[in-house]
């Protein structure tokens, strides 16, 4: 795509501002910050890549997932705000899904190792995974206060704090999963993936650009199961103070 | 009889409202003992904090000052699990977990991995009025009555040696109000545990209990034989039903 062609594209911004003013949404800073920050991130992005890429440095590849897990882990524990050290549970368990993954997907040879395959894969799936942490927190908190009433009959009855909220867990976890299932279930029909998209766009086979749909699909639901299942079994006890009671969230 | 549950100067604190500004407790250094097999009934006008203290001494939330000794040790010193299967608590709001009434009245002996004493369940279920009762339905389409005795018969499985009752039969009928006082009193006689039991029915304070605790301005203001409680003409009991 030229530069050229690029720039026209800013036409769509220009019709969201104009409908934003017509309609009184008071949107257009917004639209504007968001315009310019995009535009400003995805073209440094790019440049970053560009440098990975031709250094193939596995210092720098390392780097640049760690900052991804970092900036999707803290985005991620805004939804349990109050919950101490919710962050590092976070990064453990998106650290531990991105071990697991990377490691099967290179050992049994179904991507190449190289930073063209790991960055855009991993980015994929750490992002994949921040969403299944901030559902699986939010919904957390919203079982644990309707469930109140449950968990400290479960107590009273001198449960441990992992039976008190075995239920809790169960479903936040199946909550957490629903939109991976969801898009598992719909994909072709109601909505063509971004990645095969680009890369039709970009001149690749529809159908290589299909397997590799399938493949990110695979990981996504393995990567939001593994890593809601890790921060749920991390995170249950936070719920509890050391004497077995239910804290205030 | 010997002292099996104590409580030294426990006080509670609560949130000071605009109106609330002549205390900032609950209640405040409230000491008393609850002796093995000593039936007990809490009174006390609302909002003077017989739920929390109830509360407090399973252990489900915090005192601000005091402490509770369970056969002459402190809760700080017992697992808060071995605790809570001692002295349970049976609360006002009857909760069913999901599922059945058998899942529910398995919960203890899955939770504590013992064999579900099927024989004692029954007994306990016919004993409240529920021998008719289809164990496979939902729980939590149960009346407000059947969930709580239900809840009660669940916490009678665990055979604890102190039941605090939060005005288990206030949602009962007078039958079954009966039925569930017969099945305490004779629990009390066969296993000596012994109950403190909150109530606003002062008939049924005098017909299942031997001692009354009477809360009142934040303190623990009698702790006294029942009889003694009711016929004194001083008695505080007079300013409970005035």
């Amino acid at each position: 795509m030229s530069l050229l062609a690029l720039s026209f594209t800013l036409l769509f911004v220009v019709i969201t501002m104009l409908l934003s003013v017509w309609q009184k949404l008071d949107l257009e800073k917004d639209i504007a910050i968001g315009t310019v920050r995009a535009a400003i991130q995805l073209l440094a992005v790019g440049y970053v890549l560009q440098f990975i890429f031709k250094s193939e440095n596995l210092l720098l590849i390392g780097l640049i997932i760690c900052l991804m897990i970092i900036v999707a882990a803290t985005n991620a524990a805004k939804r349990a705000q109050g919950m101490k050290g919710v962050v590092w549970r976070i990064i453990l368990s998106i650290a531990t899904m991105e071990i697991l993954m990377m490691g099967l997907l290179l050992s049994l040879q179904i991507i190449e190792a190289t930073p063209q395959y790991i960055i855009p894969l991993s980015g994929m799936t750490i992002g994949n995974a921040m969403v299944a942490c901030g559902l699986f927190l939010t919904q957390l908190k919203r079982e644990t206060e309707s469930s109140k009433g449950e968990i400290e009959t479960l107590l009273a009855l001198g449960a441990t704090s992992r039976q008190a909220v075995q239920d809790v867990l169960k479903q936040s976890v199946k909550f957490s999963m629903i939109p991976t299932i969801d898009a598992m279930k719909t994909v072709g029909l109601v909505q063509l993936p971004g990645m095969m998209t680009g890369m039709i766009i970009a001149g690749a086979d529809p159908v290589e650009a299909v397997r590799y749909q399938i493949l990110i699909i695979f990981v996504f639901t393995s990567s939001s199961a593994i890593t809601s299942m890790m921060l749920s079994v991390l995170c249950y006890k936070n719920l509890f103070t050391k004497d077995l009671q239910l804290k205030k969230w | 009889m010997t002292a099996l549950l104590e409580m030294k100067g426990l006080t509670k604190n609560y949130w000071l409202t605009e109106k609330q500004t002549d205390r900032t407790y609950l209640f405040s250094d409230i000491t008393a003992t609850v002796k093995s097999g000593e039936r007990i009934a809490l009174l006390g006008k609302s909002g003077q904090g017989k739920s929390t203290l109830l509360r407090i001494l399973a252990l489900l939330e915090q005192s601000d000052r005091g402490e509770i000794r369970l056969n002459g040790v402190t809760s700080r010193h017992t697992d808060t699990r071995v605790w809570r299967t001692i002295v349970t608590y049976v609360a006002q709001q009857a909760t069913m977990l999901p599922g059945t009434i058998e899942e529910n009245l398995k919960t203890v002996s899955k939770i504590h991995n013992e064999t579900f004493d099927d024989k004692l369940a029954r007994k306990l279920m016919k004993d409240v009025g529920l021998e008719s009762i289809d164990w496979a339905k939902k729980a939590t389409d149960l009346s407000g009555g059947e969930k709580q005795r239900v809840a009660l018969v669940r916490s009678l499985l665990l055979k604890p040696s102190i039941l605090l009752l939060d005005e288990v039969t206030a949602s009962l009928d007078q039958q079954s109000k009966e039925s569930v006082e017969n099945l305490l009193l004779n629990w009390n006689a066969a296993y000596k545990t012994s109950f403190l039991w909150v109530t606003h029915d002062s008939e049924q304070a005098r017909r299942i209990s031997e001692r009354i605790w009477f809360m009142e301005k934040g303190t623990l203001a009698a702790d006294c034989e029942t009889e003694i409680f009711f016929n004194n003409p001083t008695s505080l009991f007079n300013e409970v039903t005035t």
